[in-house]
């Protein structure tokens, strides 16, 4: 089972009740609160335009009941005023009264009809008033008319009276139920819309308040573990591998922050075994170093030595030797080999250590001191060297440097094509914000395969029969451009020559 | 509506659909008949006599509509007239006096009623049997007041000094039945008509208000012998047997079994009766409708 299995296992553990769930069980809460207050609204609104227009309906019950009672008093007046003076021109409003009576009653029956007790109340005064005007009202005018005195002894009697008397107390009954229907419509109406307000602000207020919990909710819940996560991310970013989040939680959250301290501790792990061969990789070059350098010092001193053994057998013993000096000649030759070889060695383990003498040079002043110091091999090989005028600024080490050059310009002359003068020119031009410095031949070149190891130490493509050396020059090179900051590579065809590049930075850096 | 009904009812039986189906549209038929209106005088003895009549006939199926305290005979016969009333019960006396305005006494309540229901056969309304009971008015009075005056008939009125207050129903004043008779057959000018409603004149009586007053034979207050009544030799107040007057129109509508009840009704309502009856209601207080059907019931008419 691979790690990256086991990290998105532990991710996907129990998710209780995801943040997706809660968030969308917060919204329809909310949303049902703000329906339920809304609807109480609404019903309150139509409670409230319900009770206005039936009290509207009511006030004009009242108004068509009046105006019936109005219409029978004058009838009653009518009839008296006729029997009491037989003139005609009493009976005028009392007739128009008893036409429009009817349609009075009608009217009236038809304003209450939404109330069965009010509308029997209506239709019993209706009645009673059909009583009055057929039993009373009517009968009285005809007797008025056949026989006066008769008439006037019956009004006497008040019987009309007293039938009005109970219409108007049902009439009174009839109202007061009226009121007491509009009151308790307006009271309950009134009532309502006072709930229907108040529950409106509750309602708003608990909205503004699940709003707020809500945002405290997400704040709390999502916005805060993510921003830690997010911090934690940064510190990593920044380096900080021990950074690590909590992630009790078992939602989401829960997951990004268990994701995140799996891939924090894959990373320190990652990081830590790094370091751990880094280090061992450091020591063994430290020792390497150190062992090359001893070595090669305390080398020194046997090879005087020897040199010195065979510098006195020659000067003393050179007649005694006859033949035997060509041995002598080898064991100098050989010595001298060594040395170059063991010095070689020691510059090669001293570059890249030490503190670099970090100054502002023209590239033109440390390429004419490099060949200054080829001057012999030059005028040799009879090469021509054309250094380019527009050579940077650079800030180096003017030893190293100076080094590179005489390795990379002694190389172009001395890997020749025989029977070709070598021509070596020396530029520059920029790369990204440091400088590029190529040295370019018209020797032997190589294959590209090699381009690579040739900076190896030792690396030698050639015997060196062909072409003398150590093959420890270009590797003294790229520690040098290396502890520069730089780089140094080749590019070459074999027989068309090679140009080598390395980098510097520029004085402005 | 009804005719349809009835030729449906008729076919069905031409058709021989069966009794049941008949019987039913027949009921139905009955139902539909608008409600025989009866109508009452302004007095405790008139509503018993409604109550009376609705009951019994609404025991028999007749669809009935009470219109009690319309008022005096005056406005209660015009209702009539004008078709606003199909029946009421009137006292013939009154209705001869009153409404045929005929001034001289018949000989006999036989001849009397044959008068009335001449008058009212002129009208269109017919004038059913009499009750066997006769509520005459009268003039009461107190038996210390009667002892003081010496007072034993109408005409010992005269000697009366002073005006004599008479406490009475309205009409009394216009009615041949009242002063002008009284002033007509008795020459007794001294008397003087004080408006009361009916039924409060013993108290006025009592209270000493008024001096005489004008009262109905079948009072259940007569029964307690607080009050004399004095006695009418000229006859200004005439017999009153209760007969049902009825519009022809009505009595063709509902049949001849109407009149059969009605008449059935009338023939039992003797003077015993109208007097406890009216004890009941005026001095027990007792509900009108509760006495006549208890009376209905012991005459086995319910």
């Amino acid at each position: 089972m691979t790690r990256a299995s086991e990290g998105s296992r532990l991710v996907r553990r129990t998710l209780r009740t995801p943040i997706t769930t809660r968030v969308l069980l917060l919204s329809a809460a909310a949303s049902v609160l703000i329906g339920a207050v809304m609807v109480v609204l609404i019903v309150a609104v139509t409670a409230q335009r319900d009770a206005a227009r039936s009290a509207f309906r009511s006030q004009e019950a009242l108004a068509a009941g009046n105006q019936l009672e109005k219409s029978l008093i004058t009838i009653e007046n009518g009839v008296r005023g006729y029997v009491a003076s037989r003139r005609e021109k009493f009976l005028d409003p009392a007739n128009e009264a008893l036409t429009s009576y009817p349609g009075e009653v009608r009217r009236l029956t038809s304003l209450v009809d939404d109330d069965p007790g009010q509308q029997a109340r209506a239709r019993d005064i209706g009645g009673e008033i059909d009583d009055y005007v057929a039993l009373w009202a009517r009968p009285l005018i005809g007797l008025a008319r056949t026989r006066p005195a008769s008439a006037r002894s019956v009004v006497i009697t008040n019987g009309g009276r007293e039938r009005l008397d109970t219409i108007q107390r049902d009439f009174a009954s009839l109202f007061a139920r009226e009121r007491a229907v509009i009151n308790a419509r307006e009271d309950r109406a009134e009532m309502g819309s006072a709930r229907a307000i108040a529950i409106g602000a509750g309602g708003l207020a608990l909205v503004l308040l699940v709003a707020a919990g809500v945002t405290l909710y997400l704040r709390r819940s999502v916005v805060r573990p993510v921003v830690t996560v997010a911090d934690a991310t940064g510190r990593l970013a920044g380096g900080d591998l021990s950074a690590r989040v909590p992630a009790r939680r078992h939602d989401e959250l829960g997951d990004l922050a268990r994701g995140f301290n799996a891939m924090a501790d894959s990373l320190q792990r990652s990081r830590d075994q790094l370091e751990h061969s880094n280090a061992e990789l450091k020591r063994s070059n430290a020792e390497l170093d150190q062992f090359a350098s001893v070595t090669s010092h305390d080398l020194q001193a046997p090879l005087t030595t020897i040199s010195m053994y065979a510098e006195l057998i020659e000067r003393r013993h050179a007649a005694d030797l006859n033949g035997g000096m060509a041995l002598v000649d080898g064991i100098r030759g050989a010595t001298q080999e060594a040395r170059t070889l063991i010095r070689d060695l020691l510059e090669y383990s001293r570059a890249g250590r030490g503190e670099l003498a970090l100054e502002e040079i023209d590239a033109r002043d440390l390429v004419a001191r490099a060949l200054e110091a080829l001057a012999g091999p030059i005028e040799a090989a009879h090469a021509h060297v054309h250094v380019h005028d527009d050579l940077p600024v650079v800030r180096v080490d003017r030893a190293g440097v100076c080094r590179v050059l005489q390795n990379l310009v002694g190389n172009a002359v001395k890997f020749n094509v025989p029977g070709r003068p070598p021509e070596v020119e020396i530029g520059a031009g920029r790369d990204g914000d440091m400088w590029r410095l190529w040295v370019r031949d018209n020797g032997i070149g190589m294959d590209p395969k090699d381009a690579e190891r040739i900076f190896e130490p030792f690396k030698r493509l050639h015997g060196e029969e062909a072409y003398p050396g150590t093959g420890i020059g270009l590797a003294i090179c790229e520690r040098i451009i290396a502890q520069h900051g730089g780089r140094i590579w080749v590019t070459s065809r074999p027989g068309e020559g090679s140009e080598f590049s390395f980098t510097l930075p520029g004085a402005e850096a | 509506m009804r005719l349809a009904a009835l030729a449906v009812a008729a076919l069905l039986a031409l058709a021989g659909c069966g009794g049941g189906s008949d019987s039913r549209k027949a009921s139905t038929t009955a139902d539909a008949r608008p409600a025989l209106r009866i109508g009452t005088k302004n007095f405790p003895e008139q509503f018993l006599l409604g109550e009376i009549y609705k009951q019994a006939l609404e025991a028999r199926g007749f669809p009935v509509e009470l219109k009690a305290n319309i008022g005096s005979s005056e406005i209660i016969h015009q209702a009539l007239t004008d078709g606003a009333l199909d029946m009421y019960p009137e006292y013939i006396g009154v209705l001869l006096s009153e409404v045929a305005n005929v001034r001289v006494r018949p000989k006999s309540p036989d001849a009397a009623y044959r008068r009335a229901q001449a008058f009212e056969a002129t009208q269109g309304f017919a004038l059913l049997t009499p009750s066997p009971f006769s509520d005459q008015n009268a003039l009461a009075v107190k038996p210390a007041y009667a002892g003081r005056h010496h007072l034993r008939d109408i005409q010992d009125l005269k000697r009366v000094p002073g005006t004599v207050r008479i406490g009475a129903p309205p009409e009394f004043q216009t009615r041949f039945e009242g002063l002008v008779g009284l002033d007509q057959l008795y020459g007794l000018h001294n008397a003087k008509a004080r408006p009361l409603a009916i039924g409060s004149q013993y108290a006025a009586l009592d209270s000493g208000r008024v001096d005489v007053a004008a009262v109905f034979t079948t009072d259940g207050q007569l029964a307690s012998g607080r009050y004399v009544i004095l006695r009418d030799p000229r006859g200004v107040f005439g017999t009153q047997h209760v007969s049902p007057i009825i519009s022809r129109t009505a009595l063709t509508r509902y049949g001849p079994k109407l009149r059969t009840i009605i008449d059935t009704v009338s023939k039992r309502l003797t003077a015993p009766a109208m007097q406890r009856m009216n004890a009941q209601v005026q001095i027990d207080r007792r509900a009108t409708a509760d006495v006549a059907d208890e009376f209905l019931r012991g005459q086995g008419l319910k």
